[in-house]
């Protein structure tokens, strides 16, 4: 019974989920639409279940990096700014919903996203820019016939989209224009379908539980 | 209860190749239909890549994407999940030390299982630690930035991401590649596919991260899975051809039917 109650709620939920969108009108016997099925029942469960999930993930982050500090494990300082934050954070978001009124504890609370939170995924965005250029060098190296082609296109489509390109040579931006929209396009419609049809297939397999690895295998 | 408009054909469809996997699935079991995977470099390469994190003494880092187990890219998570069964299996067998790390608190729980469970399998039940499968932060860069300090902390030899990324894909393809490790990942978001064949040495394209857990556990049921996606896309392919060349000879029936 450990493996079917789950599989028997992954069936029922994931069809109700999946007729939920596409049907109008009440389920003859229950007489409510799959639509009510959701908001009613099954979206509250999701918060709850999200819920429990979230605390689980917490009570880990903080079980490992309260370690890390209380056994002065290299690197602690990093583990104690973490669970400092992360606690800080807690009170902070507590008190905002203990008073959403009060214009000081929102204002305060919106400084913290603004001037920390935002800035750092900021910073962390903002890296991707250096990492796409040495990833473009070491993939554009012309080690192979497939790198040799990767190079002379990916050089077209930077000229085609540069000015310089129609100043170097008129057909640079015409050239650009065809290889995204025709060998490109082609390409990454080939790449949806197939994995669209293989998300499709897995779902199927969940469903109907013949995949069982997320609950830790047959 | 009827059908909302627009959805007819696709319900249609969607019961026809449900039909169509199952029957597959089905003659594939009882040993009727006989399936073999091509050869997928990338899934081969995860053996050699946790081999060498074990010669090294270094950890593998295997990261299932940043979805949920809810909305249109789950099934890249529970794709993830299935290959990470056999990387656990790996890694016990090699007495490897491995580092899941976690961005959606609804994937942890899964994955704890998962690890749990194969090390379980493989007998060696103490290689299960509370560090093996990590939370890191349900916020997309803290989640990148943890990833990076471990990478760094580490210096992890094997990287293996399978599964739905964004921005954060080359971010962790880069630090791993910076840090030396052989990296193998594979998504099906389209926009991040360049990121990875850029900066890892292995790359799963779309629906190959399907396939993972059919090839690398050679079940009959996934097998038969996988192959009755081939008769579908042929059927897709064939349809595409010839609306094609109906909308070429000015008739749409075919354009009307698909939005019905």
């Amino acid at each position: 019974m450990r493996r079917e109650i789950p599989l028997l709620i992954t069936f029922l939920v994931g069809i109700i989920f999946l007729f939920g969108p596409i049907t109008t009108g009440n389920i003859p016997v229950l007489e409510m639409s799959f639509r009510q099925i959701v908001s009613t029942y099954l979206s509250p469960w999701t918060t709850i279940i999200t819920a429990f999930a979230i605390g689980l993930a917490s009570i880990n982050l903080l079980r490992l990096h309260g370690s890390y500090v209380a056994r002065k494990r290299s690197g602690w300082i990093n583990s104690a700014a973490l669970v400092i934050s992360m606690l800080f954070f807690t009170v902070a978001r507590i008190i905002r919903e203990l008073r959403p009124t009060d214009p000081e504890v929102v204002a305060f609370y919106g400084r913290i996203f603004d001037n920390i939170a935002a800035p750092l995924s900021g910073a962390m965005f903002a890296i991707l820019a250096f990492y796409i250029a040495s990833a473009s060098y070491r993939a554009f190296r012309a080690r192979s016939l497939e790198a040799s082609v990767l190079l002379v296109a990916a050089i077209i489509v930077m000229l085609g989209a540069a000015p310089v390109g129609a100043l170097i040579w008129d057909y640079f931006p015409s050239l650009q224009r065809w290889l995204l929209a025709v060998p490109n396009t082609a390409g990454q419609r080939a790449i949806i379908i197939g994995a669209a049809i293989g998300g499709f297939a897995t779902s199927l397999r969940i469903l109907f539980g013949l995949e069982r690895g997320y609950l830790g295998g047959d | 209860m009827e059908l909302v408009p627009g959805n007819i054909f696709g319900v249609w469809a969607m019961v026809v190749v449900s039909i169509c996997v199952l029957l597959v699935v089905y003659l594939t079991k009882e040993g009727k239909f006989l399936v073999k995977l091509r050869r997928i470099a990338g899934l081969e390469a995860i053996e050699e890549a946790i081999g060498r994190a074990t010669e090294m003494g270094k950890p593998v880092h295997f990261s299932p994407g940043i979805a949920d187990v809810t909305g249109d890219t789950a099934p890249q998570t529970f794709a993830a999940l299935e290959v990470l069964t056999y990387v656990t299996t790996l890694s016990a067998k090699y007495n490897a030390e491995l580092i899941v790390t976690i961005r959606m608190p609804n994937v942890f729980p899964l994955a704890q299982e998962v690890v749990r469970q194969g090390y379980l399998a493989a007998g060696k039940p103490d290689l299960f630690q509370e560090e093996t499968v990590r939370f890191l932060s349900s916020e997309q860069f803290a989640y990148i930035a943890g990833v990076l300090g471990i990478f760094t902390r580490q210096r992890v030899a094997a990287n293996l991401m399978i599964g739905a990324f964004w921005a954060e894909s080359l971010l962790m393809a880069e630090g791993g590649s910076q840090v030396g490790a052989i990296q193998v990942a594979g998504t099906a978001n389209m926009h991040q596919i360049p990121f990875f064949v850029a900066a890892c040495d292995y790359t799963l394209i779309g629906e190959e991260i399907y396939a993972g857990g059919a090839y690398l556990s050679q079940d009959k049921v996934r097998l038969g899975s996988i192959a009755s996606q081939d008769y579908v896309k042929f059927a897709l392919m064939a349809s595409i051809l010839v609306g094609a060349v109906m909308m070429t000879a000015g008739n749409d029936w075919l354009r009307v039917l698909f939005v019905k």
